[in-house]
């Protein structure tokens, strides 16, 4: 049992950060996220006959995922948690600035909180492809959703991003005037 | 491929998650196509600005520990663990009653030979000083009123003398600090001392056992104890106690 435990520490421990980083996403608080995570190894651990090899880091980040969401479902339901209807908040706010021109301090504070204005199934989408770098079919394994609903999830997560991101650049704006 | 469907698979195809046949019909798409064009190369730099300024959460350093003290907690014998409070109530309990159940033991064993000891006592002067009985007779109906007012019950004195065992008479001694009543049989030579009383304290309850090469063994029945001592031997002591518990009862 002991040497089990020692190359369950060893093969999933590294991923650590990536498994805080994904769960303060979802729940958005820290003390939250480490109960998540600390579950989540717990979880992992007893699952650890399941995992067959692979990708340790999908496999994992999907158990954070899952365990984020029963815990964001025993606490109180969230209201971010319905789904988001893009035609209702229709707003032709485009991104239209080229990555040069917004290299900036606060490009970094933006993202973050444009971030942090998406729902939470785009919130984890976006954390999921572009940080954790899972593939489409990864992701759907992980999100238990086909991969058509992948590749449009994935895609209106994006755009909405772009939306909040540029909005909060263009309120700034407003406010530094 | 029109541009309805070249915008639903841009972000694929921006991804490199497109299969074969569609990327190059999107590559054909796109290569024709300004609009789509610029919008695939929008998604790919926003991607790439989201990948290099995106500010990640680290985890706080003791949440490493922490983990790994649960994992070793959960990592200990199941069965030992897994329902460790009720287990441990359980132990304590055990533990409890062990406790309760060798002191209750070991008080009632010691006050039982304290008992048997005196007795024996009594028996061995008995036989010493000669002062066996003070009433001495093998009538029971003489013997029997001989106790009322020497002692505050009335002692079963019966005839088993057709088993053997022939009446002497009666005395009264002290035992545990008290005036017992001593109804006295004989048994070829052998002397038979039948200490009687109230089993108002505790009830007596010995099998037959040996000690300083005397017999003795004592019983419980209609509120009296009975505890009788002599160096017949355990066979028929028991077959003593078998008589007399036959001839009380009745």
């Amino acid at each position: 049992m002991g040497e089990e435990r020692r190359r369950f520490e060893e093969t999933f421990l590294p991923y650590l950060d990536a498994a805080y980083n994904l769960a303060r996403w979802i729940v958005q608080h820290d003390q939250d996220a480490q109960d998540v995570v600390q579950e989540t190894y717990l979880r992992a651990f007893k699952g650890y006959h399941g995992f067959r090899g692979g990708n340790g880091r999908a496999w994992l980040l999907t158990i954070v995922r899952n365990t984020a969401y029963n815990w964001l479902n025993r606490h109180a339901a969230d209201e971010k948690l319905v789904p988001y209807e893009e035609e209702k908040h229709a707003e032709i706010v485009s991104f239209n600035e080229s990555t040069k021109e917004i290299v900036s301090e606060k490009v970094k504070e933006h993202l973050q909180s444009a971030l942090g204005r998406l729902p939470t199934e785009f919130r984890e989408i976006i954390i999921l492809y572009e940080i954790e770098g899972l593939s489409y079919k990864e992701l759907a394994l992980a999100l238990g959703v086909p991969p058509g609903t992948v590749m449009s999830r994935l895609s209106r997560a994006r755009r909405r991003l772009q939306q909040e991101f540029a909005q909060v650049r263009s309120s700034e704006a407003a406010n530094g005037l | 491929m029109d541009c309805d469907e070249a915008r639903q698979l841009l972000d694929a195809y921006a991804d490199g998650e497109l299969d074969l046949t569609r990327q190059l019909e999107m590559e054909a798409h796109l290569a024709g196509c300004p609009a789509c064009k610029e919008e695939a190369e929008r998604i790919a730099s926003f991607s790439l600005l989201l990948r290099t300024n995106m500010e990640l959460y680290k985890a706080p350093r003791n949440l490493k520990s922490k983990i790994r003290s649960t994992l070793r907690k959960e990592a200990e014998p199941a069965w030992l663990f897994a329902n460790a409070r009720p287990l441990a109530y359980a132990f304590a309990a055990l533990v409890l009653g062990f406790a309760l159940a060798w002191t209750w033991l070991t008080f009632y064993q010691n006050k039982d030979q304290e008992l048997v000891t005196e007795a024996i006592s009594n028996h061995a002067r008995s036989l010493m000083v000669s002062h066996l009985v003070d009433c001495r007779s093998g009538d029971q109906q003489t013997v029997k009123p001989w106790f009322n007012g020497k002692v505050d019950y009335s002692p079963p004195v019966v005839d088993l003398t057709p088993a053997g065992y022939t009446l002497v008479g009666g005395r009264v001694d002290i035992l545990e600090k008290r005036p017992v009543a001593v109804v006295v049989y004989q048994r070829g030579k052998q002397v038979i001392n039948l200490f009687i009383w109230p089993a108002t304290r505790r009830k007596v309850d010995l099998d037959v056992q040996s000690e300083r090469g005397y017999q003795f063994c004592g019983w419980n029945q209609a509120g009296l104890n009975y505890l009788c001592i002599s160096e017949i031997s355990g066979d028929e002591l028991e077959k003593f106690e078998d008589q007399l518990r036959e001839h009380v009862s009745l």
